[in-house]
């Protein structure tokens, strides 16, 4: 196993810029999980560790090597693809061993690490079927059985659970995860599912456009996320986010709607919101962190639900407010109906500000 | 197709009649199609069996009466004349047409990857280049290729005549060939790269089976053309013992012009290696090989 250092890596096609000064630092046996977007470089940013695109400038390091300009074969390096690539003239067992054949392993220890591989991925049945005689989930255990026969410095794997059911998502995520616990192994993985790097990665690295956003554990990126993208990006449902407008007065701030409520914040948040270069302020606030009232309480806001939607365990309410839709969540034994009248208490210890100019959080000293 | 039509056609005859009408339009055509391309052969065949005096006949008789195989014992004969020339342009032919499909092969493979795969300054300029070619009749370039082999010396050889049927075949054949690398995922490749593969490993032992067909089907064509070709070899070849089939049936058959059971014979002979051919390779045709390579 090594670690990965990626320094600086800008890849372009022709004036479009895929992947924009990216640095990355992934620890010896760390599962890093790169997530965003569709479009905004995940992919690209693999091909470049792999080899399989050349930088337009920056350096990648595996170990303490350098290996801008090795080969893809002298990465020492295992990769899941996201359209699975399965060699279709081969059979599954042939698909397995194919990495051991070229790396000239003994016969009868081939036959061990694919047959332990296959019972891993319980597909010992069908060692002997062609990738078109598999369901798509069947191939996509192939695919990453592919890359776990070996032993390699670094597994990239790119979305490898996009295409299973529900059931065999969480089973294969924790089949990954104990692999990573046992092998100790160093793992990029890709995935636009947010909660999926939630669950698994040790650390996370957020992309939009080709930018490295944010780069923390799923806690931290969870709790301060580092600016608007991110805090709406990473959670389900996404973090509300209100344009409001602050005022400052006597050692305070207000935050002020043009629908005419106001919010006076907490000292520390005053603190936050007088670092701002602009009057114009984004709160943001997860659900969990907003009260949902059914009649005026001080330091509530009026608001109106305007959808309902029970999930059994929680109920989400959206509801308008200076234009934007907050989300809450409630215990499923409190009714509301669209386009009842409500109030919404904020969890200053919890909520998030943001320079609605720069888009990056508020913080305090 | 006959529950389909049913389905639409309750209630609505007019509907029936119209759908009908393509099939058995569509049949009638291909019955036609048949017969056209049939018959022919099969005149050929029924002539071949004759004797030289039957053959002549008019009104002529539709069955052999009495069927013979003498042509074709003469023309596979080693020790008469007509025997000796038929083996030997028959030779001839094979040697041409192999040399010429080999060539091909080894040639457009490397250049129709190149295209599909590759970025290079100028690659649609050649890619086009090399189409402009069949733009003309092949007939344009008899003399101009003529003085060029006279130059450089290969004018009665059979090399002329191959390097020829290169510069007529290789165009269609890159085209045909890169239309299958571009059908076959680069992440194959890729993977097979981070399996521990080189580029060209990665090209022989993954790329190159998946391209089967494609290289089945230019292998043919060229063999087809070169075996089938007359002019160039007309022009190119005057030494009797160097004549490819096609000139050589037509030559020696000129002097004896009555003997039309000899010629059917010996263009009936001619057709077999094609047949084979075709027989032998077909069922390469018929399978999509990337089938489960990729997520669709
Ligand atoms: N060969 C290429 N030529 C030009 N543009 C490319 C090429 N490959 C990728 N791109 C562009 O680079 C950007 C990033 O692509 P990439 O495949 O890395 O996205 P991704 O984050 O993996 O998305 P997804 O989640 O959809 O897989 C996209 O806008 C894409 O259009
Ligand atoms: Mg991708």
């Amino acid at each position: 196993m090594a670690h990965v250092v990626l320094k600086d890596l800008v890849k372009t096609y022709g004036s479009f810029k895929a992947v924009n000064e990216v640095s990355l630092t992934i620890n010896d046996g760390e599962f890093v999980a790169l997530v965003g977007p569709s479009g905004c470089g995940k992919t690209t940013t693999l091909n470049l560790v792999a080899g399989l695109t050349s930088a337009t400038s920056g350096d990648i390091f595996i170990g303490d090597r350098v290996v801008n300009d090795l080969d893809p074969k002298d990465r020492d390096i295992a990769m899941v693809f996201q359209n699975y690539a399965l060699y279709p003239q081969k059979s599954v067992y042939m698909n397995l061993a194919f990495p051991l054949q070229m790396r000239k392993l003994p016969k009868g220890e081939i036959d061990r690490k694919v047959r332990e591989a296959a019972r891993v991925l319980d597909m010992t049945q069908l060692l002997e079927r062609k990738p078109r005689e598999l369901s798509g989930g069947q191939q996509q255990r192939v695919a990453l059985g592919r890359a776990l026969v070996r032993d390699p410095a670094v597994f990239l794997m790119d979305e490898p659970l996009s295409n299973l059911d529900a059931k065999l998502r969480v089973q294969m995520r924790s089949e990954i995860k104990r692999f990573h616990q046992d092998l100790k192994a160093t793992i990029i993985y890709v995935t636009h599912d947010q909660l999926e790097a939630v669950t698994m990665a040790d650390r996370m690295a957020v992309m939009n456009g080709g930018y490295l956003q944010q780069y923390d554990s799923p806690a931290q990126v969870f709790a301060h996320p580092a600016n608007m993208f991110v805090a709406s990006f990473v959670g389900s449902p996404a973090m509300s986010l209100i344009p409001l407008e602050a005022s400052m007065g006597n050692g305070g701030a207000v935050l002020t709607s043009a629908e005419g409520w106001s919010l006076e914040l907490s000292p520390r948040n005053a603190q936050k919101v007088a670092r701002a270069t602009t009057k114009k302020v984004v709160l943001g606030a997860r659900h969990s962190t907003i009260k949902l009232h059914k009649s005026a309480v001080p330091g509530a806001i009026p608001a109106k639900a305007y959808t309902v939607e029970p999930t059994g365990d929680v109920t989400f309410v959206q509801a308008l407010l200076s234009g934007a839709i907050v989300n809450i969540s409630v215990s499923p034994n409190i009714a509301v109906t669209p386009d009842e009248q409500i109030w919404l208490e904020f969890d200053q210890e919890r909520m998030h500000l943001f320079d609605s100019e720069t888009e990056m959080a508020l913080e305090a000293n | 197709m006959s529950t389909v039509s049913e389905t639409i056609s309750r209630g609505q005859p007019a509907r029936r009649l119209r759908i009908d009408g393509w099939r058995w339009g569509g049949r009638a055509f291909l019955v036609f199609m048949l017969l056209y391309t049939a018959l022919p052969m099969i005149w050929m065949l029924l002539t071949s069996i004759k004797s030289g005096f039957a053959a002549m006949q008019f009104p002529p008789q539709w069955w052999p009466d009495q069927p013979t195989l003498a042509s074709y014992q003469k023309l596979l004969d080693p020790q008469n004349s007509v025997g000796q020339d038929f083996l030997r342009f028959f030779w001839n032919s094979l040697i041409v047409s192999t040399a010429t499909t080999i060539l091909s092969v080894i040639v457009a493979v490397p250049a129709a990857y190149a295209f599909s795969r590759f970025t290079f300054p100028g690659r649609n300029f050649l890619f086009f280049a090399v189409l402009l070619r069949n733009m003309f009749p092949a007939v344009i370039f008899l003399v101009p290729l003529f003085i060029l082999m006279r130059a450089i010396g290969l004018v009665n050889t059979h090399g002329s005549l191959v390097l020829t049927y290169l510069t007529f075949g290789l165009p269609l054949a890159i085209w045909l060939l890169k239309g299958f690398y571009d059908n076959i995922p680069v992440q194959l490749e890729q993977a097979a790269r981070i399996d521990g593969a080189t580029r060209f490993q990665a090209f022989i032992l993954i790329v190159m089976p998946l391209s089967a067909p494609g290289i089945i089907a230019t292998a043919i064509y060229s063999f087809i053309g070169a075996w089938n070709e007359y002019i160039y070899a007309y022009t190119f070849l005057s030494k009797n013992e160097q004549l490819t089939l096609p000139v050589g049936i037509q030559r020696f058959f000129s002097e004896n012009t009555t003997d039309f059971p000899g010629l059917m014979a010996a263009s009936f002979m001619m057709s077999v290696p094609v047949v084979v051919l075709f027989l032998l390779l077909q069922r390469y045709f018929v399978r999509a090989l990337t089938e489960g390579a990729v997520k669709h």
